[in-house]
Order: structure tokens, then C-alpha cells, then sequence
């Protein structure tokens, strides 16, 4: 089997880098493990939600060149501003045809509401949680209900109205909690006190139910403009689902990411995956590449668990496996390691420098930053310290960014796999 | 200010003062509990949780044997439910002296413990996971004590029978008359008021922090710290005590214990002012990680879940900086006769395995000046959740269609107090915690009945946040059950969340790797990136423009 490109790892990195290669008319493969970050996402992207000080930023795409001048080795200084913004427009572009359609504000953040009631800043969002409606809504200070599914023990309602209520912005709003009973948990054999997000999505997706549920938010949500709910809203044709939901309360529906899986990321993930499929790329799921052929600097081909010992090539590769968590690097006892090529890593030595004293230190911790050192393309080296020619890093594998201190996980995701696919593009058409 | 009396005021919620508490709460005095944190958060929950068969102390200390195998037989009859009956091993390594075998299996015969010699081969069957290069092996009735839950029962029969309990409450001070000890002040942590108590006698059972107690009485009472330091790896990878056959040292125990399995243990001295600051050294972990894989050697290949440590404390009974009057013995001081102060008695040092034989002692010398002449009975009188004891599958049997795991999970932490706790409503035995099988319907027993004030309490109590994921998703579960079950709001609810994970940190940052690393980037991404938990705290809010 022979691509022109064979990406590894399936996430948004992966996805987003696939669409753009198939699109162009590239033979492109995706390799993927298994459930991707996208699962335990907030289903917003950002791009750049804070500084270095830990202070918002309100627009990012004129804070960017600003931050690049200050962070050389970022992602997104080898990206550039363009390929930053016209990535992302690509990415908004490209969901909206399968029914996931994002807002910003004007090209500024905005803000979205977590499950413990704090804000949190980011530049795309879905319509559920970010548009003109929702926006103009909360300038009214209107009351605002937060309502839960009786028994769902991934969202407390209490928790996000008693703290959103602490914000200075929300002080004179009127927030309170309410919870309501799906009578489909009376019959099923599963205890619904079990059910997880995925479970409850599948019910409030189904047309028989809506109405119902409906006027249940509706009562509870008594003289609120705003019912902030778990996002449950299903996974599939969530949009629909949500402007029924509108219509039939005269509310604001606003959803609020829970504890995973986050079904907002899975809306995400089930778009992409459709889109690249539909346009003729291969999706290998559950298989994992466990090395590759590294000849004069070139990666000549590539063996995973399943095919044995027969091997995959193509003429370009991406690796995009995550972080950490992902299995995109491990660590050992005192070491780090990229388990797939054993490429060069940026990492101190001596496992007490990888952490913050505490928790929830305002530095984040170190151990965020670390990944694959490439060059301004985005190429890694191997362990002999060579450039390789034709594979490309992108997402949360790559070193020099911190997704959560800075609030630039799905930016830093989305325009490093649109930087590595044009350039793939490129060299297929030479 | 507000004044409560009593007969006796115990200070510290340790195993001892726990059992102090209900022996002499059982002997018809009213008590009061004193603690400055939680039930059995300081040594007690600190250790290895080895039910010590006493083979341990057979070749070096003859009386500490003896006490243990005569505490170990009563214990499994009174808090069965605290215990498993595991059984123990002790086995030679090629590297070690032969002849300590020997002399291990004579001290066993003095002091009366059960010791067989058995076959490698039978060793192996017993525990698969052993060294198979070992020389010899003895069988011993080692097994394993869950020291919360232990100290909770003996709250809990404190409270049933009539007396009080403080817990996440300071001693400010002794109150002294007449150079009598009369009462205590106190500090109540949460709710920042300060109250007294005053009783006819007062039991120091403060442990190492004694000294401060004792301080504030102008006594002198030298303690001498030591450290120990034990790592937890997930998976039970072994069913039955396997200590090392030699001269008690570093990195010689594997203990099995719920769900997870601990090698212990390591041993410093610390000076006194560093006590609140303890930390596991990244040396102590290499000990322990490479002498526990001599014992059993698919240690290597299992994942470190945490590393935690506990402060042994020794007196110096005479006030002496060193020497021969550092005991490791129990130590039951009458101030009045030592210092001349009326009113105090300090029971300090022993050992959790001894904590009821040190209880008796106390509440003897408490009988003896109060007057009261009623007998011991904690020998005789089980703890609550040992009363009778039914085998696992009849309790399945009388729950079901509720989960037998969840059954079976709920009846071994509680014993018969399941019927208290679980009931045939489904939202009752749903689940909250999956690692450790933890029902909403377990955190409202424990909220409401087992003094318990934040997160870190419930887990002492639960085992909520003790497996492998470390409380990724049940924290914030159990944080939202709080406002259900507790008297928080949702801003106190999640103050306490914030502080549960800081506290699992502490535990997590010396093993920080492998997947120890992984499951710790996913917490931070669910509770820093996903819910922004750590901006709480200067929750300034921003604009949205």
C-alpha cells in the first residue's frame, strides 16, 4: 500500500491535516489508536486566550504578532499569522458542511461558561454555546437557570451557578439551579444514575422526545431567558436538535461542557472523520504504528501492530500522536521518550524540574511544554540529530507551547496541520 | 464563648485516642475527641496498614512480639471488618543471612506465634508473584488492618454510646488551676470560633505533636521523629504479606490492602520542626522500588500510584536528649507523678497493631483517678460493623439485584453496617467512584454519619479517589454530592474539590512518571483546561465584549 501522505494518530491534528490532503486530491491514510483528546475537550477552539501573565486576551489574531515576536520557537511562530487564521478559517469551513457550525465574536475571544462556573476565553465555539443571540442575551443580564438531568452525576448544577454568580460580571444576575426527570431512565434496565454524557445524548437526540423535554426545561426554567444544561444535545444533528429545543421554550438553550466524554468534542470528531471520509481518505482505526524505516533522512516506510510484517509508505508522513496522555511520548523513571522514531525531544533532565510544587500553580506546569523540537517546517530529528525530510509533527506532540496556560490547544492543533499539509501539497505537485 | 464539659477529653483522633475514647466511653465516662485535622490522618493512616502477626519484633523484641500476636487474635474477632486475614510470609533471598531464619522461628515459639516452615513450592502457591530464587519461606499469621477505617468504628461507637467529637479542631492551649490540668481550648478550623472544654482529666494521645500539647502545660516531653516513607503500586499484585526473612530494614515489606498493593517502608530521623513538611525523598522511592522487586519481581513492570510518608514518634521518657530513655515501647505518662500537674496524662509511642492494649492502659489509670471501677471490655465487645459476621455471598444474596461488587465492595469496608448504607433505590447504588466501587448512597452515610467535612475525609472513609485514576472524575462527583448531602454551598463545594486534588498531588509528585505522568495530564486538562478550577480563587471576571 503506497499514499502520497500517512498521517498517524486521529485527532483533531490528524483529521484537520487529512481533510486539506484529500481535498487537494492527495491519497492520504490516517492511522489512528483509538479515542482522541477530542473526547475530553471543551468542543471550543481556542487559539490564544491568555498572556504570559495569565492575563485574557480579547483579540487574538492582533495579539499574535506580538506573542510570535516574543516566542520564537512557538508552534505558531513557524506557522505564521496567516497560515494561523486562514487554518482556522479553513477548519470552521470545512465542520459547518457537516452540521457543526462555529462563531466567533467578530474575530475577538469570547467567552464560554464551565461546568464549575468559571469563564474561560476562546475563539471558535458552537452555536449552542456562542452567537449573536447568546450574546446580546447575557448584555441584558438576563436570569439565568441552571438545570440538570436528575441522577447525571458528570454535571452539578449547583457548583457552576454558585460560582458563575461569585464572578463580578454575574453579581447582580439572578442564577439558580434546577434539576429535571427524564422519564426514559424509569425504563431501562441500566441504572440511570450511571449514565454517562453518551447515554443521555442518545435520548435527547430522538424527535419523540423533544417535545416533552422541552416543556420540562421550560417549566423549570420558570421566568429565566437563559437554561444553562449539560451538553447532551446529541451528537449526530445536534444543531437541529438545539433550534428545536429554542423554539419550543422561547429560551436561550446554552450548553456547558461536562465531565467526559465531551459530547461537544465528539460532534467535532464525527464531523471530521465523515468529511475525510467522504472525500475518498482511509481511516484506519484501532491500529498502531510501532516503527518506521528512516533511509538517508527520508522515511521510507512504516509497520504498525496489525499489518505485521508488512509495511505501509508513502511518499510524506505526519505524526500527530498527542502528548502524554495520547501515547504521542512516554516517560520513564527519569527520561522521555517519541516511542514511534525515538526523535529528538526538548525535556530537562531530572524528573523534580518536570512539575509545579502546586497543583493548580498560575505557571501551569513544565512538563505541558515539552515535545518534538523541529525545524521552522515543522520536520523533527532523529535520534542521530538529521532532519527528516519528509515527516512532519503537528498538535500536542510538538514541544514549546503550553494548550492550557496560553489557552492555544486547538489553534496550535489546527494551523500546524494546515501549515504541514500545504507544504506536503506542495511538494506532491512538483 | 461557647463551653462544653465532660468527664475525659481526649486530644488526637488516632487509632489510640479513638480507642481511648470508646474504652472509656464503654466504662460509663462521657467523652470528648479532640483533632486537628481528620480521624486517623496523621501516623495512623500513615503506615503500611500491616496487621502484625508480631513475627516482625520475634528476634529483636520479645515484648512487642508478644503484644502483637495477643492484639492480632482479639482484633480479628472485634474488627473483623477493618481486617483481612491474609496470612504472611517471610522469606530469605539468596543475598540474605541464612541463619536469621532460624532465629526468626525461635522467637515465633517464645512469644507464642504460629510459624510454619513450608516448601518453596508451597510458597509459590501461595503467592505466584514470589521470587521463585528464594531459600526458605515460614508462614505466619501476618495480615492486613485498614487503619481508617478502624479508627472510624471507634468513633462511631463513641458517638452511638454518647460522647463528642471535633474533628478539623486545634488544642490552642491546656486551661490550668491551681497547677491543675482542667480543660482545653480550642479552635474550630472551619467555622473560626473558638470554644472550651473542660473535663476531669485530660489524655494526650497527640502522638508526636504531644510535645506542643505538653508545651503549653509548661512540660517538657521530647519526641523524637522518624520518618517513613511506603510507595503504593496499583493492582494487588499480591494476596498474602510478604515481608523479607533479615534484621527489619528499607524496602522489606510488600503489604496487600484493598485494591492496590504498598512496599514499605523506609526510615529517617527528622528534626522536630519539620514535621508539618514531611516529603517522600526520590531516593526513597529507588529503595523501596528496587528492594520491593527482590521480593516480588513483577513490581518492576507495575505502575507506581503514589508515594506518601508518616512520622514515627519516640519519647525520651525522662526528658533525656539521647540515649538508653528513648523508648519504642508503649509509654503511659502520668503527668501528675512526673511533672507535678494534676489533671494530664500522655499515652504516647507503641504501635497501631497495640492501640487497644494502649487504650486499656490509659483508660485504667483514668478509672483508677475518677473513681470508676468498671472492667475493659474492648477485648470482648466488637466495633461497629463487626457484629456479627455473615459471609460475602449471603449479603450478595440479601441486596440482590444490586451489583455484587458494589455488595460485596460496601460489605467488606463496613461490614454489617451495609444495611445502613445501601438500600434497593437506584440512585443509592449508583455509582460514583468506579476504581473503588463507591455508591452516592456510601457518601451520604459517610457524610452524615461519619464526621465527615470535606473530600479528603470522605476518601479516608470510602476509599473515594484511592485507585487508579486518583479521583479524576469521582472528585468532582463527590464535590457536587456535598451540596446534596452536606451543609456546603456550590463556592464551599468546590473550594474543597480544589483541595482534594492539591492533596492527591502531594502524593503523586514523587512518582511522577509513566502513566502515574499520563493520568496526571488528563486530570490537569479536565480540571485546569476543561473546568478552570484553578482561576477560582481570583475569579476576576473579565468582561465578554
Amino acid at each position: 500500500m503506497n499514499y502520497d501522505c500517512i498521517i498517524i494518530g486521529g485527532g483533531i491534528s490528524g483529521l484537520t491535516a487529512g481533510i486539506k490532503c484529500v481535498h487537494e486530491g492527495l491519497s492520504c491514510a490516517i492511522i489512528s489508536s483509538g479515542m482522541s483528546a477530542l473526547h475530553f475537550s471543551s468542543g471550543s477552539i481556542d487559539m490564544l486566550g491568555y498572556t504570559d501573565n495569565g492575563d485574557v486576551i480579547y483579540e487574538p489574531h492582533k495579539y499574535i504578532d506580538e506573542f510570535i515576536d516574543s516566542h520564537k520557537s512557538h508552534p505558531y511562530a513557524k506557522c505564521g499569522r496567516d497560515m494561523v487564521a486562514d487554518s482556522l478559517q479553513f477548519f470552521q469551513d470545512q465542520v459547518a458542511n457537516r452540521n457543526v457550525e462555529f462563531f466567533h465574536n467578530n474575530s475577538s475571544n469570547h467567552f464560554h461558561v464551565t461546568a464549575l462556573g468559571t469563564l474561560k476565553p476562546t475563539y471558535l465555539s458552537q452555536r449552542s454555546v456562542f452567537n449573536e443571540k447568546v450574546r446580546n442575551g447575557f448584555a441584558n443580564k438576563p436570569s439565568i437557570a441552571i438545570i440538570n438531568f436528575e441522577g447525571f452525576r458528570d454535571f452539578h448544577p449547583e457548583l457552576a451557578a454558585s460560582n458563575l454568580k461569585r464572578n463580578q460580571l454575574f453579581n447582580d444576575f439572578e442564577i439558580f439551579a434546577r434539576t429535571i426527570q427524564l422519564s426514559e431512565f424509569n425504563n431501562t434496565n441500566k441504572n440511570p444514575h450511571e449514565f454517562r454524557s453518551i447515554d443521555i445524548a442518545r435520548i435527547l437526540e430522538k424527535d419523540k422526545n423533544i417535545e416533552r423535554i422541552a416543556s420540562q426545561i421550560k417549566e423549570a426554567a420558570g421566568n429565566a431567558l437563559f437554561a444553562g444544561i449539560p451538553a447532551l444535545l446529541g451528537i449526530h444533528d445536534s444543531e437541529r436538535v438545539h433550534r428545536k429545543l429554542e423554539e419550543l421554550t422561547g429560551l436561550i438553550i446554552y450548553e456547558i461542557p461536562t465531565l467526559p466524554p465531551s459530547i461537544l468534542g465528539m460532534r467535532i470528531d464525527d464531523a471530521l472523520k465523515t468529511i475525510f471520509a467522504d472525500a475518498g481518505g482511509v481511516f484506519i482505526a484501532g491500529d498502531k504504528v510501532i516503527s518506521g524505516e528512516i533511509d538517508n533522512n527520508i522515511l521510507t516506510h512504516i509497520h504498525t501492530q496489525n499489518y505485521g510484517k508488512a509495511h505501509l509508505t508513502a511518499h510524506h508522513y505526519i505524526l500527530s500522536t498527542g502528548s502524554f496522555f495520547s501515547g504521542g511520548m512516554v516517560s520513564e523513571f527519569d527520561s522521555i521518550h517519541e516511542p514511534v522514531f525515538g526523535l529528538q525531544l526538548d525535556y530537562p533532565k531530572g524528573r523534580s524540574n518536570w512539575y509545579s510544587q502546586n497543583f493548580f500553580d498560575r505557571k501551569s506546569h513544565p512538563f505541558l511544554h515539552y515535545g518534538v523540537d523541529t525545524d521552522n517546517n515543522l520536520r523533527p530529528r532523529d535520534k542521530n540529530g538529521d532532519t527528516i525530510q519528509n515527516l512532519y509533527c503537528t498538535g500536542a506532540i510538538l514541544a514549546n507551547y503550553d494548550p492550557i496556560r496560553e489557552g492555544s490547544g486547538g489553534g496550535v492543533a489546527i494551523s500546524t496541520a494546515y501549515f504541514a499539509a500545504r507544504q506536503i501539497i506542495e511538494k506532491c505537485k512538483e | 464563648m461557647k463551653t462544653f464539659e465532660t468527664d475525659v477529653i481526649v486530644i488526637g483522633g488516632g487509632a489510640t485516642g479513638t480507642g481511648t475514647l470508646r474504652d472509656c466511653t464503654l466504662r460509663g465516662m462521657k467523652g470528648i475527641l479532640i483533632e486537628k485535622n481528620d480521624i486517623a490522618s496523621g501516623t495512623t493512616g500513615r503506615n503500611h496498614g500491616l496487621l502484625h502477626s508480631g513475627a516482625r519484633y520475634a528476634v529483636k523484641d520479645l515484648e512487642s512480639a508478644s503484644e502483637c500476636i495477643s492484639e492480632n487474635k482479639i482484633l480479628k474477632k472485634i474488627a473483623w471488618h477493618c481486617i483481612e486475614d491474609t496470612g504472611g510470609l517471610f522469606v530469605t533471598l539468596p543475598e540474605d543471612d541464612p541463619a536469621y531464619h532460624n532465629m526468626l522461628m525461635e522467637g515465633c515459639s517464645y512469644a507464642g506465634i504460629d510459624v510454619d516452615e513450608i516448601s518453596i513450592n508451597k510458597a509459590l502457591e501461595i503467592e505466584p508473584n514470589l521470587n521463585p530464587n528464594i531459600l526458605y519461606a515460614l508462614k505466619v499469621p501476618d495480615g492486613t488492618i485498614d487503619p481508617f477505617r478502624l479508627s472510624a468504628a471507634n468513633i462511631l461507637d463513641s458517638m452511638e454510646r454518647g460522647s463528642k467529637v471535633f474533628t478539623h479542631t486545634d488544642v490552642t492551649s491546656l486551661i490550668l488551676a491551681n497547677g491543675r490540668v482542667t480543660g482545653v481550648r480550642c479552635y474550630d478550623k472551619a467555622s473560626h470560633e473558638e470554644f472550651e472544654v473542660y473535663g476531669k482529666i485530660v489524655v494526650n494521645a497527640s502522638g508526636v505533636w504531644g510535645q506542643q500539647v505538653c508545651e503549653s502545660a509548661g512540660i517538657e516531653l521530647k519526641m523524637f521523629p522518624s520518618k517513613g516513607s511506603m510507595v503504593i503500586i496499583d493492582y494487588r499484585i499480591n494476596n498474602v504479606v510478604v515481608n523479607r526473612c533479615r534484621i527489619p530494614s528499607d524496602g522489606d515489606i510488600i503489604v496487600p490492602g484493598d485494591t492496590v498493593s504498598l512496599i514499605g517502608t523506609t526510615s529517617r530521623k527528622i528534626d522536630y520542626d519539620r514535621i508539618e513538611e514531611l516529603v517522600v525523598d526520590d531516593d526513597e522511592i529507588e529503595v523501596l522500588l528496587e528492594d520491593g522487586e527482590k521480593l516480588i519481581p513483577n513490581v518492576k513492570k507495575t505502575r507506581v500510584l503514589r508515594a506518601y510518608c508518616g512520622v514515627r514518634p519516640l519519647v525520651a521518657i525522662s526528658g533525656e536528649m539521647e540515649g538508653r530513655d528513648i523508648s519504642r515501647g508503649i509509654v503511659l505518662i502520668d503527668h501528675n507523678e512526673r511533672d507535678g500537674v494534676e489533671g494530664l496524662i500522655t499515652i504516647a509511642g507503641g504501635k497501631l497493631m497495640t492501640y487497644r492494649l494502649m487504650a486499656q492502659m490509659t483508660t485504667d489509670l483514668v478509672g483508677k483517678k475518677l473513681g470508676v471501677k468498671k472492667k475493659c471490655t474492648t477485648h470482648k465487645v466488637p466495633l461497629p460493623g463487626s457484629e456479627k459476621r455473615i459471609p460475602h455471598q449471603k449479603k450478595i444474596k440479601h441486596f440482590s439485584g444490586i451489583s455484587n461488587s458494589v455488595v460485596g465492595s460496601t460489605h467488606y469496608r463496613h461490614g454489617e453496617r451495609v444495611h445502613n448504607i445501601l438500600s434497593k433505590d437506584k440512585k443509592n447504588y449508583g455509582l460514583i467512584c468506579e476504581c473503588e466501587m463507591v455508591t452516592a448512597g456510601e457518601v451520604e452515610y459517610a457524610i452524615k454519619h461519619l464526621n465527615v467535612k470535606d473530600i479528603v475525609d470522605l476518601r479516608r472513609r470510602t476509599r473515594v479517589g484511592m485507585g487508579p485514576c486518583q479521583g479524576e472524575l469521582c472528585s468532582y462527583r463527590a464535590a457536587g454530592l456535598f451540596t446534596e448531602y452536606g451543609d456546603k454551598d456550590g463556592t464551599e463545594s468546590t473550594r474543597l474539590l480544589t483541595e482534594f486534588l492539591e492533596e492527591r498531588w502531594k502524593g503523586i509528585k514523587p512518582v511522577f512518571w509513566g502513566d502515574a505522568m499520563r493520568e496526571i495530564e488528563f486530570t490537569y486538562w479536565i480540571y485546569q483546561g476543561l473546568f478552570g478550577l484553578g482561576n477560582i480563587e481570583n475569579n476576576k471576571g473579565e468582561p465578554d465584549r
